[in-house]
C-alpha cells in the first residue's frame, strides 16, 4: 500500500480523473508514434519507387524487353538475355533448394532422434543452420567459386587450347579450319580429344553442317589458286591449322561446372537454403501435435504422417518462406558476380547447361556504373522490370498457395 | 479415420508434385529451345539472306576475354559488330580488372586479356613461367582527367610537382594554401578510383614514378566513377581524377584542370586532339589487348583479333575513347601478322619502361 500515491489511497476524485486523462493522452501519442514509425518505411519505399519511375519510365520500351545490351546503340539496349538468365539461374536454384530445404526441415522437426549421440548431431545441424542464415552472400559466392566453378580442380582445369575439364555428355569435337574462301570454314571430326590442334598437309574428309562427308583438297602456295568460290570453299591452304571447337547439345555436361548458370544457381541455392529450412521448420512446428498424434495413434508410420498430415498442413507456410527466399535469390548480385562474372554483353540466354549467363541484378549493377546518362536511365528501367517480374513470380506463388489452402480446408 | 486423412490430403500432394514437374519441364524446354542455336557447325542459310556487303560466315567457336573494365566497352563494341558478320562465334567479354585479367590469362583461362595499363615486369615473368606467350596490341587512348569543382577559380593548371604535393603521402598538402600560398586556406578533399583499378595504378606511376613512395591514404577511394564525379561536383575544394570518357559525360558539373607538359612547359587540356598528339602528357594512357599466341592458330581468334585491330580506331571513338595514330596501329598489325611476341614495356633487365606509346611501342623495344 505504501508504494501507491496518497491521492489514490485517499480516493481523491479530481486526481483520479486527471490521471486517467493523462494516461489516455499518452496512449494516443504512442499510437501516433507507432503510425509515424510504420509510415517511415512506406515513405522511403514510395520515394524510391517514384525516383526510379521518373528516371526509368522513358526507357520502358519493347527494345528493353526484347534486345540485348548494346555498346554502340545505347538507346536501343535491352535486357532480354538477362531476364532469361535470371529465370534459368533462379529455376536451378529453386529446383535444388526447395527439395533440400524442405527435406532438411522435415528431418529436423519430424524425425527427432532419441539416442544421445544422434540428438547431439541433430542439435549440431540445427545450430549450424541458424548460423548459416547469417552468413553474408558474398561468402557463399567465394564458396561457390571453389566448389562449383573449380571443384577443387579434382576433375582437371578448364583451360583454353588445353583442356575442357572432364566432359561427360552432349558434346562433339571438330577441328575448324579456314578455307581459301574468306570467312568460310570446314569442320573435320576429331578422333583424339587430347590433340587440340592439327595441321592439314594432305586432302582430308570434312563434314558439312548436316554431317555429310565432303572431300577437302589442299592448295600449296606457288601452285595455281582455284578461283571458283565453290572449289575455294572445299580447299584448304597447305599447313593450315585446325583448332578444336565443340558442338554442344543442350544437355552438355562436364565437370567442373566453370562459370556457368548452373554454378550460379547452385550457389544461390546455398544462399537461400537456410532461409527455406528455417521457414519450413517454423511452419512444421505450427502444425498441432494432436494431428500427428492422431495419425500415429491410427498406426501410421512417421513417414506416412509426414507425407499425409504434417507436410500438407504446413505447406502454406513453407510456400510463403520459399517465395521470400526466391525473391532474395532473384535480386542477389554479389555471389553471382563472383561466380559467373560480369559478361553483360551476352546476346542470348544460356544455350546449354554449361553456358554462362547474365542476370538482371548484374546487368543493373553494370549499367548503373556507366558514365552515359542513357545507361543510368536504362538501369532504372531495368529495376522496374525486375520488380515487375518479382511481383509476377510472387503473385503466381501466392495464387498457388491460396489454391492449396482452399483445397485443404 | 486414417483413410479419411489420407484421401483428404492426396490431391494436395498430387498438385504439389505436378507443380514441381511443370517447373522442371519448363526449365528443360526453355533450355532445349535455346539449344538449337548452339555455337556449333550450324547451317549457312543465314548467309544467303544477308543483304549486306559481306556474306555471313559459318565460322564458329568460343572466345574468352577478361580484364580491364575500362577496355570492356571497346571489346563489347567490337564484339557487337563482329557478331553481325560472324553470328555463330560466341565472344564472352568480362571485366574483372587489369590485374585479375592477367591472372586468368597466365592461368590459361582466357584467350585475350584487356588491360588499361601495360603489363608489369612481375606479370610478364609469371606469364613466361607458365609458358604463356602473347602479342601486345594497343587499341586506344584514354586520357586521365584531373577535375575540380566549377567554382574553383584559383586552379587553372597544375604541374607534376604540384600534383605530387597534393597526392603523395608523407608531407602532403592539407590545405590548398600549402600548394600555393595565394590559394585559399581550405582543406583539400580528394576523390580517387580504388586501389585495384588500372586508373589508380597509372596515376600513381605518373605522379610517383618508380620510387617507394605511395599515394596518400586519406583520399576518398571508390570503384564507381559516378561517385567520384558527384563527390567532386559537391565540394568547391575537392579534386579528383578518372578516365576522360567520364569527364565528357559530366562536363557541366566539373572543370578539367590543364596539365603542364614537362617537355615544353605549356599547359594542355585533355581534349581528344591534345591526347592524340601526345601534348596532353603524361596523363594520356594507351589501352591494350594481350592475345595469347597459343589461341591464335584457331580460326575464330585469328579472325576476331584482326577484326579488332582494323576496327578499334572507329569503334573506340564511338564509346568515348581517343583513337591511336595510324602509325601505331600499323606497327601493331605488323606484330600480329609476324607473331612478334612479348612486351614493349619491360626491358631486358626486367625493369618497366614508361613514356609515350609512340616512343615505346617500337620494334627495337620488344622483349620476349
Amino acid at each position: 500500500m505504501s508504494t501507491l500515491p496518497s491521492a489514490i489511497v485517499n480516493q481523491d476524485e479530481q486526481y483520479l480523473v486527471d490521471n486517467a486523462r493523462r494516461r489516455k493522452q499518452l496512449s494516443i501519442w504512442f499510437y501516433f508514434l507507432c503510425v509515424a514509425i510504420a509510415l517511415i518505411s512506406v515513405v522511403i519505399l514510395v520515394v524510391l519507387m517514384v525516383s526510379i519511375w521518373s528516371q526509368g519510365q522513358s526507357r520502358l520500351t519493347t527494345d528493353l524487353l526484347t534486345r540485348a545490351h548494346s555498346e554502340l546503340e545505347i538507346e536501343r539496349s535491352g535486357m532480354w538475355p538477362a531476364i532469361l538468365g535470371s529465370l534459368f539461374v533462379c529455376g536451378t536454384c529453386a529446383l535444388v533448394a526447395l527439395p533440400l530445404g524442405v527435406g532438411t526441415a522435415v528431418f529436423l522437426e519430424e524425425f527427432k532422434p532419441t539416442q544421445k549421440v544422434l540428438r547431439w548431431i541433430h542439435g549440431f545441424v540445427q545450430l549450424n543452420i541458424a548460423n548459416l542464415a547469417g552468413v553474408p552472400s558474398i561468402v557463399y559466392g567465394l564458396l561457390g567459386l571453389t566448389v562449383f566453378v573449380y571443384m577443387f580442380n579434382v576433375f582437371g582445369q578448364i583451360r583454353v587450347n588445353e583442356s575442357a575439364g572432364m566432359e561427360i555428355m552432349g558434346y562433339k569435337h571438330f577441328y575448324q579450319v579456314l578455307t581459301l574462301e574468306p570467312g568460310h570454314v570446314v569442320f573435320a571430326p576429331q578422333t583424339d580429344p587430347t590433340v587440340r590442334q592439327i595441321t592439314f598437309d594432305e586432302p582430308f574428309q570434312a563434314v558439312d553442317p548436316d554431317g555429310n562427308p565432303i572431300e577437302i583438297s589442299i592448295w600449296t602456295p606457288g601452285t595455281p589458286k582455284p578461283t571458283d568460290p565453290e572449289i575455294r570453299r572445299r580447299t584448304v591452304r597447305s599447313g593450315a591449322i585446325g583448332g578444336t571447337i565443340t558442338e554442344r547439345n543442350w544437355y552438355y555436361f562436364r565437370l567442373p561446372f566453370d562459370k556457368s548458370f548452373l554454378s550460379g544457381g547452385l550457389t544461390l541455392a546455398l544462399v537461400i537454403l537456410p532461409i527455406i529450412i528455417i521457414a519450413a521448420q517454423e511452419s512444421l512446428r505450427g502444425v498441432p501435435s494432436s494431428l500427428r498424434e492422431a495419425s500415429m495413434g491410427l498406426g501410421a508410420t512417421t513417414w506416412q504422417t509426414v507425407r499425409d498430415v504434417s507436410l500438407p498442413a504446413a505447406l502454406p507456410g513453407i510456400m510463403t518462406g520459399s517465395i521470400l527466399a526466391m525473391g532474395r535469390a532473384i535480386g542477389e548480385a554479389a555471389p553471382i558476380l563472383v561466380v559467373m562474372g560480369a559478361a553483360v554483353a551476352k546476346s542470348s540466354g544460356p544455350q546449354h547447361l554449361m553456358d554462362d549467363a547474365v542476370t538482371m541484378p548484374v546487368l543493373i549493377f553494370n549499367w548503373a556504373g556507366r558514365q552515359q546518362d542513357e545507361f543510368k536511365e536504362l538501369s532504372a528501367a531495368a529495376i522496374i522490370v525486375l520488380l515487375v517480374i518479382l511481383l509476377l513470380l510472387n503473385s503466381t506463388a501466392i495464387y498457388i498457395r491460396q489454391k492449396v489452402q482452399k483445397a485443404q480446408s | 479415420m486414417f483413410f479419411q486423412i489420407n484421401s483428404r490430403s492426396t490431391p494436395l500432394t498430387g498438385k504439389h508434385t505436378i507443380g514441381c514437374i511443370a517447373l522442371a519441364s519448363s526449365l528443360l524446354i526453355g533450355l532445349s529451345g535455346c539449344g538449337s542455336k548452339s555455337d556449333a557447325p550450324t547451317s549457312t542459310e543465314s548467309a544467303a539472306e544477308s543483304g549486306s556487303t559481306a556474306a555471313v560466315s559459318n565460322l564458329t567457336g568460343t572466345i574468352k576475354i577478361n580484364g580491364s573494365s575500362t577496355v570492356q566497352p571497346i571489346a563489347n563494341a567490337v564484339k557487337e559488330e563482329f557478331a553481325k558478320l560472324y553470328p555463330n562465334v560466341n565472344v564472352s567479354v568480362d571485366g574483372k580488372g587489369t590485374g585479375n585479367g592477367f591472372k586468368m590469362f597466365w592461368d590459361k583461362e582466357t584467350d585475350i586479356s584487356d588491360a588499361s595499363r601495360p603489363i608489369k615486369p612481375g606479370e610478364f615473368e609469371t606469364c613466361k613461367d607458365n609458358g604463356v606467350e602473347f602479342i601486345e596490341i594497343p587499341v586506344a587512348y584514354d586520357g586521365l582527367t584531373i577535375v575540380v569543382h566549377p567554382k574553383n577559380d584559383w586552379v587553372k593548371s597544375l604541374t607534376i610537382d604540384q600534383l605530387k604535393k597534393i597526392f603523395v603521402a608523407g608531407d602532403a598538402a592539407k590545405q590548398w594554401s600549402d600548394v600555393d600560398p595565394s590559394w585559399p586556406e581550405e582543406k583539400i578533399e580528394i576523390f580517387s578510383p580504388g586501389t585495384g583499378s588500372g586508373t589508380y595504378d597509372y596515376f600513381r606511376e605518373v605522379v610517383i614514378g618508380k620510387s617507394e613512395a605511395s599515394l596518400r591514404n586519406d583520399m576518398n577511394l571508390n570503384e564507381d566513377d559516378n561517385v567520384l564525379v558527384n563527390g567532386v561536383a559537391g565540394n568547391p575544394y575537392a579534386i579528383g581524377f578518372f578516365g576522360v570518357a567520364y569527364y565528357e559525360e559530366s562536363k557541366d558539373k566539373l572543370k578539367a584542370v590543364e596539365i603542364v607538359n614537362p617537355k615544353d612547359d605549356k599547359a594542355y587540356l585533355p581534349t581528344p586532339e591534345n591526347i592524340a598528339s601526345g601534348a596532353y602528357a603524361p596523363f594520356s594512357r594507351p589501352l591494350f589487348i594481350y592475345v595469347s599466341t597459343a589461341s591464335l592458330p584457331r580460326a575464330e581468334i585469328a579472325t576476331f583479333v584482326s577484326y579488332f585491330l582494323e576496327n578499334a580506331p572507329q569503334l573506340c571513338e564511338r564509346v568515348g575513347y581517343v583513337r591511336l595514330p595510324d602509325e601505331i596501329m600499323q606497327r601493331a598489325a605488323k606484330n600480329l601478322d609476324e607473331e612478334n611476341t612479348g612486351t614493349h614495356y619491360v626491358d631486358g633487365e626486367g625493369n618497366s619502361r614508361s613514356g609515350a606509346v609512340a616512343d615505346i611501342y617500337q620494334p627495337e623495344n620488344l622483349t620476349k
